[in-house]
């Protein structure tokens, strides 16, 4: 297999290796205008630095406010004797990064030019902290010697494997020196003083000069552990399992995570035993055997149009029992009328299975495994939690955020792309309702969508129906997302070119083989830039759940901990913090789309 | 032929599974009810019409088993989040005091945390039972927006606050205030009230507002503003907090500009839920006017140190907490879990220097106005 990496500009010449002398002149000192922008620019920035860290290093700042409140602005009131679950979430996360990270041969290397440059700039960074940063001079002179260190260690690295060409040579994984920064962020830990703060039974403990507390550093070791231990296991199975095999069961499981991890790790449903023996388990056999035989024969090849038409009774039949159940006319389980309607859709596409026994036998068993997965969340989310929760949720925080951002971008994808499919389809109907919806989902801000979704939907459920907030906020804003996700997509499809519809038309392809495999992967990859920016924008967005009452961690460190007795008035710390988290996540979001543009040739072909 | 019988197969097992689902219909209800978060509950529809079906929220938050309580979350004192992630406050507290009483367990209690604008709605709507948000009765409140209101458990008012350097004191009135630069937060009733105020007394003041109370204080604490006024509690807790070593704040005047009697607020028309609330509010007065506090309420009964009243409200002979559809000891579990009132004031606000002693919220022994009704 061709690996879309391995393309590589050989024509490009060697970059001639200037002294740093030569470089300053040439880039920052090359004519007056520049010099003049460089020493206004120059001193612009060296005042901002030390703005930036006299107000961080400043005596009135409050550190221990967010220190002490560091639990509650990552995962709010989530019972401390239930946090060994949030945990086990990182640590199953952390156990597929390691995985995932060897499946797909992480197989980068960082030159040792780049790293013997990045420890150098460190140094270089830690001397313009001791020169500019209001600390004693014997705290100072601390921070130089940190910073000459650092210095000698990256000449050491560039003179000691210096060879031909005046740079050094080799290279190490890109994988390793990822582990091995963490392993150095995780033993600072155990080693660095950064201070003891908790919270017990209404009592304030800070005492400084102390390491974290345990709680803190025993789980991060065991975080760092399984990551690396999971990649070195990963590595290890490349050799007995075909890497395709295990590439799809981790995709699988990723796509699954958000869900499993969350309704069934972090809330611990309450099952209702007898209630699932009794209902929900003949029910799932019920769909999967009677689905099954039903959609075996609706694949039988010889059944022709005649398998369409039934589908799409089906479809309607399934719709109507919703409008059925809004309106009250007769009652049926939510999960018999989800279900029907994915035995519509399976139906639907039932023809595109339509071959030999081996192939139907394998569209029935996707189907037994949707069923199985769809009721078995289904009922989870709809069993009590058994966690002792202070609020309406068992997620708040920094958690409340990536679950937002998670879900709603895992959602809207699908639903934005069909909506763009829609709006560019020929079919009338198709794109009067999706340029209908994405219009007015455009012309509405998302904070009235928000409003509408938790305050002014339950009004119109029928009675007995009820929403969680959590699904409110979720669906409201997936819907949101969705409208534009659309639009970013519908662009990327107006730039495929006509020819490779009459082309794929001339080759005797369907209009879903088409869509599927000719239109859809080129317009995706053009959409790739502002998709992303659509990302970084759901994720930034969550906070605005705060204004329908649900704590995410701006409004924790905005407005909750200000208001604690112990730290009040006390915002700017945390402030500054949660848009530090903030920036790193979309930081690396964007890093991962410029890699992604990269592997795809964007802009290159 | 054959593909018609085909078809046929297939629209019964359809058939099948629509008489099934349908069948198991009724079960979803009863599943579904207990889930905390999603789906039907038979208790929830109830809530909006609990006035015309004649039964009572006492019935449905019993049934249910937990009280949905709406507070703020963000008032200092009042209902804030400590760094555990618990709420804790004065109003928190009285949430505990009503899930003690109506369900016997202190802990029972789903805060809902609403904003200022959002609060009736969510009464009206069922979303929560009862308000403890320091929410002040009005008469339009109480008549016209649709709510009712227990007793009061703490009389706020609107005060100033300036610097003893700028020759303020607790003396000193609004007539004082001429050409000072007088902040607060907007769009609430104290930048309405204390225009109000100085118009009466004829003085021309220049008010800036800014959209929270911390934002306010740091401009106190710079010199951008002058005065700075809110509820005298606000005022007093940012005293305690904020006050920079070697500056003197003083708060003024002594009678506040106006009356913000906050407690209990529930919506109108069901006189069963709204006794359980206001009897378990005066339990605490009681209890704090008797002596009978968390660490002696279990021994009360059969006590002779403690008078008939004491061992009725504790649920002794002759109790009358039966009667309003609570347990008999439902009182005693209140102040056995939660504290009577002077407890779970001086749990609360004496950490940000507020003091019962001298102020509106003293019993009425003392010259305060916080009184019970008799428990007989």
């Amino acid at each position: 297999m061709n690996e879309p990496t391995m393309i590589k500009v050989e024509s490009r010449p060697e970059e001639t290796s200037s002294t740093p002398r030569e470089w300053i002149r040439k880039n920052l000192f090359s004519n007056i205008p520049n010099t003049i922008l460089t020493i206004v620019f120059g001193a612009f920035t060296i005042y901002a630095i030390r703005g930036v860290l006299g107000f961080v290093l400043s005596g009135e700042r409050r550190w221990e406010a967010v220190a002490t409140n560091m639990r509650l602005l990552m995962a709010q009131g989530y019972p401390a004797n239930q946090f060994v679950r949030v945990w086990f979430t990182l640590g199953c996360l952390m156990a597929l990064t390691g995985l995932s990270l060897a499946a797909w041969k992480a197989s980068g290397r960082l030159p040792a030019t780049k790293i013997s440059i990045w420890i150098m700039n460190t140094g270089a960074g830690l001397a313009l902290f001791a020169v500019l940063a209001p600390i004693s001079a014997a705290s100072k002179l601390g921070w130089v010697i940190a910073a000459a260190i650092f210095l000698l260690i990256g000449l050491g690295i560039w003179f000691g494997l210096r060879g031909e060409n005046k740079r050094p040579t080799g290279s190490m994984p890109t994988v390793w020196f990822s582990f091995g920064f963490l392993a150095i962020l995780v033993l600072s830990l155990w080693t660095v003083p950064y201070g003891h703060y908790a919270f017990v039974e209404g009592e304030l403990i800070a005492e400084t000069g102390r390491t974290v507390a345990m709680s803190t550093k025993l789980p991060f070791t065991v975080m760092w552990l399984i990551l690396v231990g999971s990649y070195l296991f990963g590595v290890r199975i490349r050799e007995y399992i075909p890497s395709g095999r295990t590439k799809a069961v981790l995709v699988g499981l990723w796509f699954l995570s958000p869900f499993i991890l969350n309704w069934i790790v972090l809330r611990d449903p309450d099952f209702d035993y007898a209630h699932i023996a009794s209902t929900d388990i003949p029910l799932a056999l019920l769909f999967i055997i009677g689905g099954g035989v039903a959609l075996y024969i609706l694949s039988k090849p010889s059944l022709g149009e005649v398998g369409r038409i039934l589908a799409i009774g089906l479809l309607f039949f399934a719709v109507f029992n919703w409008i059925g159940a809004f309106f009250g006319w007769y009652s049926m389980l939510q999960k018999v009328r989800i279900s029907f309607v994915l035995l519509a859709l399976a139906a639907l596409i039932a023809p595109n299975f339509a071959s030999d026994r081996k192939t139907r036998l394998r569209f029935v068993a996707g189907w037994s495994a949707l069923i199985a997965i769809s009721h078995w969340l289904i009922t989870a989310v709809n069993s009590p939690s058994t966690l002792e929760l202070q609020g309406p949720t068992y997620l708040g925080g920094f958690s409340l955020t990536l679950f937002v951002a998670v879900l709603t971008l895992l959602l809207s994808f699908p639903l934005g792309v069909l909506l763009a499919l829609g709006r560019t389809s020929t079919m009338p109907i198709a794109r009067v309702l999706c340029t209908g919806y994405i219009e007015s989902i455009r012309g509405v801000p998302l904070i009235t969508i928000l409003f509408f979704f938790s305050n002014i939907l339950p009004l119109f459920l029928p009675e007995g129906m009820e929403i969680a907030e959590l699904a409110a906020i979720v669906t409201g804003y997936t819907l949101f997302s969705a409208a534009y996700l659309a639009e970013n997509v519908r662009g990327g499809l107006q730039s495929v070119m006509r020819e490779q519809y009459e082309a794929s038309d001339a080759i005797g392809l369907t209009t879903s083989q088409r869509t599927g495999f000719i239109v859809l992967p080129q317009a995706l990859r053009v959409s790739i830039p502002p998709l992303v920016g659509q990302a970084i924008g759901v994720f930034k967005e969550t906070s605005l759940v705060a204004i329908i009452g649900a704590y995410d961690i701006l409004r924790i460190a905005n407005s909750v901990v200000p208001a604690q007795t112990e730290f009040l008035g006390v915002k700017r710390e945390g402030l500054l913090l949660v848009s530090v988290i903030y920036f790193i996540v979309a930081f690396s979001m964007s890093k991962y789309s410029r890699r992604l543009e990269e592997r795809v040739g964007l802009g290159e072909r | 032929m054959i593909k018609k019988s085909k078809i046929l197969q297939l629209l019964a097992v359809l058939f099948a599974f629509t008489l099934i689902s349908a069948a198991c219909g009724d079960d979803d209800d009863s599943s579904s009810s207990a889930s905390s978060e999603t789906s039907a509950s038979e208790e929830s529809t109830d809530e909006v019409t609990l006035t015309q079906d004649g039964e009572s929220l006492l019935d449905t938050v019993q049934a249910r088993g937990t009280l949905n309580c709406g507070v703020s979350g963000a008032a200092v004192a009042f209902s804030t989040l400590d760094p555990s992630g618990e709420m804790v406050g004065f109003d928190a507290d009285f949430c505990r005091v009503v899930a003690a009483a109506v369900l016997g367990d202190a802990s029972a209690v789903n805060f809902v945390s609403l904003t200022a604008a959002e609060r009736f709605t969510a009464v009206q709507s069922g979303d929560v039972d009862v308000l403890m948000r320091n929410t002040t009765w009005t008469q339009s409140r109480d008549t016209d927006v649709g709510m009712d209101f227990g007793p009061t458990t703490y009389y706020d008012g609107q005060q100033l606050m300036g610097k003893a350097a700028d020759g303020f004191s607790g003396s000193s009135t609004v007539a004082d205030l001429e050409g000072a630069t007088i902040c607060t937060n907007a769009g609430t009733t104290t930048e309405k009230n204390i225009g109000d105020a100085a118009e009466a007394a004829g003085v021309t003041i220049n008010l800036q507002t800014y959209e929270d109370f911390d934002i306010v204080t740091d401009n106190f604490i710079s010199g951008a503003c002058d005065i700075i006024t809110t509820d005298g509690s606000g005022l007093v807790g940012r005293k305690a907090q904020q006050q920079p070593e070697g500056e003197e704040w003083v708060i003024f005047p002594g009678a506040p500009i106006s009356k913000e009697p906050l407690g209990p607020t529930y919506g109108q028309n069901d006189s069963k839920w709204a006794d359980a609330i206001n009897w378990s509010v005066y339990a605490t007065i009681i209890a704090s006017e008797k002596g009978i506090t968390s660490g002696n309420a279990a021994g009360v009964v059969g006590n002779d140190a403690f008078d008939a009243e004491s061992q009725r409200l504790m649920g002794g002979e002759g109790e009358l907490q039966s009667l309003m559809g609570l347990a008999a000891d439902a009182f005693q579990q209140v102040i056995t879990q939660v504290g009577n009132y002077d407890e779970i004031y001086a749990r609360n606000l004496n950490p940000v220097g507020l003091t019962r002693a001298g102020s509106s919220n003293a019993g009425w022994e003392d010259g305060g106005l916080i009184y019970a009704p008799p428990a007989r």
